[in-house]
């Protein structure tokens, strides 16, 4: 079976998640917590809108890095499945018009995600006014249309160069090779253009904080997030009985990259986290101040689940070949790193929402309005300091509308490429010899 | 054994794909190999000999265990017991700072473990000669190798019949 049907049955139960996600977030809008409602911002859905947009994008987009570096690379061990990134990357179309929603919030204020689009704040402010230069409107919005414009451009030319391959493949593979010089065109685009795209997206939600580790830890983590969606992805196809040539020699490569990449996330986690400690210059160091005294359960769970767990489940081979140990760290980790992202923009956005709370209540002269903001930072508040029920409908919600828009890419072209060249290497790819069984079945 | 000389007969191939026809040939008649040298790494060779997975990596990760848990304790007592010092007005046991060492002491004992374990485990080191069976078997011949002491003249017959139906180019004997 190389062509797949993407049936009722499964089309209804993503549409019933995306449903469940619209209403999370519906009830989102209007469960702002009592604290900093204040202000009117619903800072609890934009962030929730903000965090999901900028995880199952960041996912599309590295799914098309990874296939651009890997053609590049001349690897022929993915070729096989090499259609499911295909399919992920076009989920940036959707990303984009969110993205955009996001953007011209920004400029209309009907939300107050990012401390620099306040222009009052910003005149009074000698950082943000040293940083307006990049933190602005302009840059925000206009450089996600451009950035993301032309990641979904690179995405529809390989795409479409790919299919040709299908069609009009010839022996001089003469296509692979413009698909090769796209590949090639597009990483130190992607590269550059990521690390910016994510100092705004999410970097500058703590406005005055900056880090120079930022993009590469952001990066590593939607790196982890699509490898473990890509296993997860290629059992259930192998359950419903496509892609029977992917064996788990391939999972096997899969499963490395999921070890690799979580020791290479805990490394920036850790430069990161220890320049800044060492340095101890304070607006640094409040980045971390934050968030381990008022948010100790996310960061110290965020290790846990991001490196102590895969790092000793996945450090013996014979867990990246069984589908039980694959698919339990899988979703640890998809689940782990949309925790990173949570733990990433919550703090900030708090921060600011208390700010906006605090001046509404000082322009409406409600000084105990004023106060009671003041203290929110203290307290526990559910879908701020930890992800509450609404948060992981509206996470089911828009992984539903990810999935949704993969399968609708998946059923419009063979799951198995016809005329690539590597497609035989990937067919007889085998990283380990099977020495379970004495005397061998080979 | 270790005083009492090998008498070995084997055969010398010509192909890593013959080669790999005549093991399995060899494990379906019941013929008790001792040893198959090959001058590179031949894949799937391994399951077909029935080698058991090597446990370096089990003491790999003792040894890299060993390391954490000198370089992070080692440190720990230093720092806060025996020669207690600030450093940059910084507590004085503090984890971040030990954190680079600790990895790479565990990786540096790790390496030298397992390299030192995979020397002892395969009787090689400086000043230590190996007997060869064949110089050709370190260049490019593929050899499959019987010991055959105490064995009677119909069974080393049979050997040399195997060796001959399986495709070797030759046909040695020799005492080690």
């Amino acid at each position: 079976m190389n062509q797949y049907t993407f049936d009722s049955k499964l089309k209804t139960t993503l549409l019933a998640g995306i449903g469940l996600g619209v209403l999370c977030m519906i009830a989102t809008w209007f469960a702002d917590p009592a604290q900093i409602a204040e202000g009117h911002t619903h800072m609890r859905f934009w962030t929730n809108f903000l965090h999901n947009t900028v995880f199952f994008t960041g996912i599309a987009f590295i799914s098309l890095f990874v296939l651009a570096a890997f053609t590049t690379a001349y690897a022929g061990w993915y070729v096989l499945f090499k259609r499911i990134w295909e399919a992920y990357s076009f989920f940036l179309i959707p990303g984009l018009i969110l993205l955009l929603i996001l953007g011209v919030g920004n400029i209309t204020h009907f939300h107050h995600l990012y401390h620099w689009a306040d222009a009052a704040e910003v005149a009074n402010d000698r950082v943000l006014l040293g940083k307006s230069g990049f933190l602005n409107n302009t840059w925000y919005t206009g450089g996600t249309l451009v950035v993301v414009g032309l990641w979904i451009f690179f995405a529809m030319k390989l795409r479409s160069l790919s299919l040709e391959e299908d069609r009009s493949g010839t022996a001089d593979y003469s296509i692979h090779r413009k698909i090769r010089i796209w590949c090639a065109t597009f990483m130190p685009i992607a590269a550059f253009s990521s690390a910016a795209m994510i100092w705004l997206w999410v970097m500058s939600v703590d406005a005055h904080w900056y880090s120079t580790m930022f993009a590469w830890y952001s990066t590593a983590s939607w790196f982890v997030s699509a490898t473990a969606l890509t296993i997860l992805m290629l059992i259930y196809l192998k359950s419903k009985g496509y892609y029977t040539q992917v064996t788990e020699e391939h999972l096997h490569d899969l499963g490395k990259f999921l070890f690799a990449f979580s020791v290479f996330w805990t490394y920036l986690w850790f430069d990161q986290y220890m320049l800044i400690w060492y340095a101890n210059v304070g607006e640094e160091t409040i980045y971390f101040k934050t968030r381990i005294d008022q948010f100790p359960v996310l960061f110290y769970g965020n290790l846990i689940i991001n490196f102590v767990l895969p790092f000793l489940i996945l450090m013996r081979n014979t867990t990246k070949r069984k589908y039980g140990t694959l698919i339990f760290t899988s979703v640890l980790l998809f689940f782990g790193h949309w925790w990173d992202f949570f733990l990433m923009i919550k703090p900030g956005t708090l921060e600011t929402a208390e700010h906006v709370a605090h001046m509404h209540a000082e322009s409406s002269d409600h000084g105990d309005h004023g106060d009671h903001a003041a203290h929110a930072a203290s307290s526990f508040i559910e879908g701020f300091t930890i992800p509450g029920l609404l948060e992981i409908g509206t996470f089911i919600g828009f992984l539903c509308l990810f999935l949704f828009v993969a399968y609708s890419q998946l059923a419009k072209a063979d799951l198995i490429p016809l005329n690539d060249p590597y497609l035989e290497e990937s067919t007889h790819h085998e990283v380990q010899q099977d020495l379970s069984g004495a005397g061998g079945h080979h | 054994m270790k005083d009492q000389n090998k008498e070995v007969l084997y055969g010398l191939y010509d192909d890593d794909e013959i080669l790999l026809d005549a093991v399995k040939q060899a494990r379906e008649n019941h013929l008790d190999i001792w040893d198959v040298f090959t001058p590179f790494p031949v894949h799937g060779l391994d399951p077909i000999l029935g080698l058991a997975e090597s446990r370096l990596h089990i003491a790999g990760f003792i040894y890299g265990a060993i390391g954490t848990a000198i370089a992070f304790f080692g440190m720990s007592w230093v720092f806060t017991r025996d020669w207690p010092i600030i450093f940059g007005g910084k507590p004085y046991w503090s984890v971040p700072a030990f954190i680079p060492v600790t990895f790479e002491l565990t990786v540096l004992l790790c390496a030298i473990g397992m390299v030192v374990s995979f020397y002892i485990v395969n009787g090689q080191g400086f000043g230590v000669d190996n007997p060869t069976l064949d110089d050709r078997i370190t260049d490019d011949k593929f050899c499959i190798a019987f010991q055959t002491n105490g064995k009677s003249e119909s069974e080393i017959e049979k050997l040399r019949s195997f060796f001959s139906e399986s495709g070797a180019s030759e046909v040695n004997s020799k005492t080690i």
